[in-house]
């Protein structure tokens, strides 16, 4: 059970004391976005909810709220999109960790490098593919083909903000542990844990 | 290279990425790269972008996070109290007296969660120490706890099969309402495992609570109304086709919200930090959602499945050979990887295999379920060994054995449902009508 926005000194208390770590107000600064993003996210789930309560009203009253459901979708895809990045920094990504905890801690860092210059490679690929075609759907001016008709480029821009914030964090993480620090998402895990909190895990 | 060769590289490719700790929706992206970049004539960059925007933009995917968050809500108020002070006076004369508050208790929050972790951990909070405190067994009610907490996935809301209805492309609903006879049969074989041991054991069951007369016992329970009152308002929702998968989940919500507003546990900042936890979960899952999604784009442009379905038809296998080749895989799966990558990651490649030899997919995910639970009690990675390991501080292995008896009821419960597949599909059969 974590505070909702977590003071940055006390996340990475690992972070801060290495040498080469980001200077105190960059790494507030980033801290602060993720977390926002993360808060927006969790508005789109909160108006999901509401929508449907809504609909489901509504259409018991026999009132037209036609295009709910189109709504919802995008409100879908930007709760997860907009939540990548402080879902992954806060290691609720799940990974198989049933060799890792095996090795002995340098090895495991080394794993770990690997690991995060795969995930900034994958994930750099991802936010170009989400730019790029968002670009192609704005250039051509395409529009929804649902109920409500506006440019597909809007609720696409989702996907675009929460990726590049997603490959923001994964090279952060890189940095963290290239400079010898331990990884916010193995601490965040460590923590939840050693609290009793396994609201996370289904 | 012929097909099933291709599909050899891509597993081999994917199991060294998985045990190296890459993550595991990064891991099926990437495998969904490596396929379409070397083995096919299609665009990845395009497909990735659509697959990733397709699969989370989705009315129906929007029942996930306000299941998970109708969970998140009731895990944080006093329902773990109310649970074993509410069950306690009904439960006096069956023998194993209070021990079966683990198996109901379970039972109940179940129906109101979708997590296995959650609901072990809600349960044993409370009546471990009760009753460990009243002297009964600690071993059994240990075991009781760890297997009974699987019920969460098995008792419909459960996200798990939320997961699986999207992944196969199956009616919500209707594998909802699938989960309902198993998961009550399941409870039977548990609560008969546990009388059945009291029976031959009395000098380990502690004496009875004084007895009540009626209204004392309702007076008692009083607290577990409105809890009683959401489950029956899903159950009832879900049978009368009332709403949709999303529409129901989202009363759901409002429901919970009203149980912790009158229980006096909604406070801000829980009503924030439950919000925060099901944006982060939800986000998790359907991020393994959008890396399967474009993992299935490859194998539909590979045709992989196919062959792998044709091959394995060519073999002439009995259906029953086939579940028990599964039941090994499955098992094997689980010892590294939890049930919601361990459904994603083998429905595009399983479901066509299971189809072609004739069995019914909500058949099917039941029975994956059911695996899946057994996954979460067996060690090393079991993941309600870990949950009570952390909450006793006794080693998980020993955790592990004092689930064995119940493990046996699972397995118990996966043959009886293989020979009898109508207890599973009796129920959305009468409901909706027979599919197809």
């Amino acid at each position: 059970m974590t505070s909702p926005v977590p003071t940055p000194q006390a996340k990475h208390p690992a972070a801060k004391a290495q040498r080469g770590a980001l200077p105190a107000p960059l790494r507030k600064g980033l801290d602060g976005l993720f977390d926002a993003a993360a808060a927006v996210a969790a508005c789109c789930v909160l108006a999901i909810f509401v929508l449907m309560i809504v609909g489901g009203v509504g259409r018991q009253l026999n009132v037209k709220v036609s295009g709910v459901n189109d709504i919802v979708a995008w409100l879908c895809a930007a709760a997860s999109f907009f939540a990548m990045a402080h879902a992954f920094k806060h290691g609720d990504f799940v990974r198989v960790t049933l060799i890792l905890e095996k090795l002995s801690a340098p090895v495991r860092r080394w794993f770990d490098l690997v690991c995060l210059s795969i995930a900034a490679l994958s994930v750099g690929y991802l936010t170009h593919s989400a730019t790029a075609f968002t670009l192609e759907s704005y250039e051509f001016a395409e529009m929804a083909t649902g109920l409500v008709v506006i440019p597909i480029w809007i609720p696409q821009a989702s996907f675009v903000v929460g990726s590049w914030l997603l490959l923001l964090a994964v090279l952060d993480e890189l940095w963290i542990v290239l400079c010898g620090g331990k990884p916010s998402y193995q601490t965040a895990v460590e923590e939840r844990h050693a609290k009793g909190d396994f609201s996370a895990d289904v | 290279m012929d097909i099933l060769s291709i599909g050899a590289l891509l597993l081999l490719v994917m199991l060294l990425l998985l045990s190296g700790g890459v993550w595991i929706a990064m891991t099926l992206a990437i495998v969904g790269w490596v396929g379409q970049a070397f083995f096919t004539n299609t665009m990845p960059g395009k497909n990735l972008f659509s697959a990733f925007w397709e699969s989370n933009a989705s009315w129906e995917l929007a029942a996930l996070p306000l299941f998970i968050w109708m969970g998140e809500i009731l895990f944080r108020t006093k329902l773990s109290e109310e649970m074993f002070e509410g069950l306690r006076p009904w439960l006096n004369r069956i023998p194993g007296r209070l021990m079966h508050t683990t198996i109901l208790g379970c039972g109940v929050f179940g129906s109101v969660s979708g997590s296995s972790a959650a609901t072990c951990a809600t349960i044993a909070k409370v009546a471990l120490p009760e009753l460990v405190r009243r002297g009964y067994n600690e071993k059994l009610a240990i075991g009781a706890l760890a297997t009974a907490g699987t019920l969460g996935i098995l008792i419909p809301p459960s996200i798990t099969m939320v997961v699986y209805a999207v992944a196969a492309d199956a009616s919500i609903i209707r594998i909802f309402l699938a989960g309902f006879l198993p998961g009550a049969l399941l409870m039977l074989l548990f609560s008969g495992y546990i009388a059945w041991w009291s029976l031959r054991n009395p000098s380990q069951v502690p004496a009875a609570d004084p007895p009540t007369n009626l209204l004392e016992k309702i007076k008692r329970s009083g607290q577990l109304i409105p809890c009683a009152l959401l489950i029956v308002f899903i159950v009832w929702v879900l049978v009368a086709g009332w709403a949709t998968a999303t529409e129901c989940a989202a009363f759901g919500v409002l429901g919970s919200l009203a149980i912790a507003a009158w229980g006096r546990s909604l406070t801000w900042q829980n009503f924030w930090d439950g919000l925060m936890g099901t944006t982060r979960t939800s986000c998790m899952i359907m991020f393994i959602l959008a890396g399967a999604a474009f993992l299935t784009k490859t194998m539909a442009f590979t045709g992989v499945p196919r062959e792998l379905a044709e091959w394995v038809n060519s073999m002439n296998l009995s259906p029953y050979a086939l579940i028990g080749c599964l039941v090994v895989v499955y098992l094997i799966l689980g010892t590294a990887l939890d049930g919601i990558s361990m459904i994603v990651l083998t429905a595009a490649v399983v479901l066509p295999m299971i189809q072609k030899a004739g069995f019914d997919l909500i058949w099917f995910g039941i029975f994956i379920i059911l695996l899946v639970e057994i996954a979460e009690v067996t060690p090393p990675v079991g993941f309600n060994l870990f949950v009570l390991q952390n909450m006793t501080g006794k080693d998980s292995n020993l955790i592990a054995k004092a689930a064995l008896p119940f493990f046996g009821c699972l397995v118990v419960c996966i043959a009886l449902i293989t020979l009898f597949p109508q207890i599973v599909t009796f129920l959305p059969d009468l409901v909706m009508g027979v599919d197809k």
